[in-house]
């Protein structure tokens, strides 16, 4: 099993690349600035105080972590594949599980590295304002399935496209879709086309940003309107347990589809140079 | 003898254009065969088969074991010198240390057979892979599949991209390689075969139309080996009227750098002592060995020939 060598070279790639430090700190340098420039009285997403602040925290998280996802995760093989180092490496005794899994598993912990080392900081400053580490911890948790998932789409799309600049569009385009446009979009469709509430309700769980939004709003503070009248109604339908295990499902669900069907196209494709062939 | 590499009705098709056409052929334990054919002929496609990483019809088999993508016992028999080195974003060092690990050989492994290859590893080895020139890189990918040991060896015209003396340099080290190595080498340069295959596998289209030893080969196409010889000015006509009187000398062209002439291998030094017999002084010479494209030309025109020389 060579899954922990690919890992490493993955992790060290991602460290010694400019993105994972970028990553790191522009989410460190905007929580930090939420958390020490923010009104403490102000009410944002129905939440006041520690909750308020990282209510703000996780909006930010909500369109940028599946960013910084997707973007290394979606050139992981097809930038390979483009350069022709892909050839060379599938050549070796390696399965090709061992080589998708090393992948995942080497950008899943480079984007979970940036996201600890960002929440890091910003939880230092959380806890110079006494905010408790308990609703710090269950964020950061969240937050990292969030990537997590966003790696494994992303590393979907990649082993599905010949190129480096296509994987980037398909992945953009998945971006603006589900973390982008989020769910107002879709609820406008909704009331436009008078769907029910229920199919709204099952979209919301379905996607995945809109999952890590639920269930980060209900762990901040479950009095909190901020869940919208498509929240409150599931909250009421499933409480606040239900509405955390349906979220955790949804997030896992979506990580482990991805990565099997991942797993599937780059198990089956035929690889020469710049293209890939079923 | 034992197989070591056996296809039986290979076949390999990107939608609807065949690349590899129902190959069958065997490979001997120890055998440095050399794969010949046109760009598009399918050798890289037949290697690509061997390692698994493209899916194929038919069957190929390594030491007994069927091959294809999900194949890793047969990649482990099989070290790889691609065409063109792929440049990896790292250190020279970083690159060795991680496919050593991948192929299970220690670095200081690699780092032996690098400097026996003549590179100076401490001056080397920090350098990213994207610094290096072609005859290093080539040498360190070079180092990395002597040092796993296979016992087959595939090279995928190896000298494409390199200048004249790294490629002098590389088959030098190539001719090296032991015998308890099965060689498998793909190559436009027929100059380059000679010393290193005793074998010839033509592809044309898709299918094997020659199989046999070079010698075979040139009778087969009826591809004349030639001379070229450096005489005085006005000495030429006098040395080509000599030389056609010669036996075994055939097509005698005289063009006012030199004079070449068809003649066998076994009677070219007969030839140079022969003009120096009639005082001819011979100032340089140089052997002649037909292109690719002459002895492609050849299977054009119908000089075809079936599997181990049927």
């Amino acid at each position: 099993m060579n899954v922990p060598v690919l890992l490493r070279r993955e992790l060290r790639d991602a460290v010694r690349r400019y993105w994972f430090l970028v990553n790191a700190s522009l989410f460190a340098i905007a929580g930090i600035l939420l958390m020490v420039f923010g009104q403490p009285d102000a009410m944002l997403l129905g939440a006041r105080g520690h909750a308020r602040s990282l209510a703000g925290l996780m909006q930010l998280a909500m369109v940028f972590v599946p960013l910084m996802a997707i973007v290394p995760s979606v050139v992981a093989i097809a930038g390979e594949r483009e350069s022709g180092t892909l050839d060379y490496l599938l050549a070796q005794p390696l399965t090709r599980t061992d080589v998708y899994l090393g992948k995942w598993a080497g950008v899943c912990s480079a984007t979970a590295l940036s996201v600890l080392v960002g929440f890091g900081l910003v939880g230092v400053a959380a806890a110079a304002r006494g905010v408790p580490s308990s609703p710090v911890v269950a964020l950061l948790a969240c937050t990292i399935l969030l990537a997590v998932t966003f790696v494994s789409i992303g590393l979907w799309i990649s082993a599905r496209t010949p190129s480096r600049s296509r994987a980037t569009s398909l992945g953009m385009t998945v971006w603006i879709l589900l973390a982008g446009l989020g769910s107002l979009g879709v609820m406008t469709a909704f009331v436009q086309w008078g769907l029910p509430a229920w199919l709204l309700q099952a979209w919301s769980i379905l996607n995945p940003v809109e999952a890590y939004r639920l269930a980060g709003i209900v762990l901040l503070d479950r009095e909190t309107t901020a869940l919208g009248p498509v929240g409150a109604g599931l909250l009421n339908r499933a409480g606040p347990g239900g509405v955390i295990g349906l979220s955790a499902i949804s997030l896992i669900a979506w990580a482990a589809l991805a990565l099997a069907l991942g797993l599937r196209s780059f198990a089956a494709a035929d690889v020469r140079g710049g293209r890939v062939e079923r | 003898m034992t197989a070591v590499v056996r296809a039986e009705r290979l076949t390999k098709r990107y939608g609807r254009r065949t690349i590899l056409d129902g190959l069958d052929f065997e490979i001997e334990r120890g055998e440095r065969v050399a794969l010949l054919g046109m760009n598009g002929a399918g050798k890289t496609t037949l290697f690509r088969c061997l390692l698994g990483l493209v899916g194929f019809e038919g069957r190929l088999t390594v030491e007994g074991l069927e091959a294809g993508p999900g194949a890793r016992a047969v990649r482990s028999r099989v070290a790889y010198l691609p065409q063109l080195p792929p440049v990896f974003d790292q250190s020279l060092a970083g690159f060795l240390e991680l496919f050593a690990a991948l192929r299970g050989v220690s670095i200081e492994a690699v780092v032996e057979r690098l400097e026996q290859l003549g590179v100076a590893w401490a001056e080397v080895s920090g350098r990213p892979l994207r610094a290096l020139s072609g005859g290093m890189l080539q040498k360190g990918y070079l180092a990395l599949a002597l040092a796993a040991r296979a016992p087959i060896l595939v090279l995928d015209e190896p000298t494409a991209s390199l200048d004249p003396s790294s490629r002098r340099d590389l088959l030098r080290h190539l001719t090296e390689v032991g015998r308890d190595t099965t060689m498998i080498l793909a190559s436009h340069r027929l100059e380059e075969i000679e010393p290193l295959a005793e074998r010839i596998l033509v592809l044309a289209d898709g299918r094997i139309v020659f199989d046999g030893s070079l010698t075979d080969l040139w009778g087969v196409t009826e591809t004349e080996r030639g001379l070229w010889v450096d005489v005085p000015a006005d000495e030429e006509a006098a040395a080509a009227a000599i030389l056609r009187s010669h036996p075994a000398v055939r097509n005698v062209r005289v063009n006012g750098r030199g004079i070449g002439i068809a003649v066998e291998e076994t009677a070219q030094l007969d030839v140079l002592f022969h003009l120096r017999h009639h005082a001819i002084r011979v100032r340089d010479f140089r052997r002649l060995t037909p292109s690719l494209e002459d002895v492609m030309g050849r299977f054009a025109d119908g000089h075809k020939r079936g599997p181990a020389g049927a």
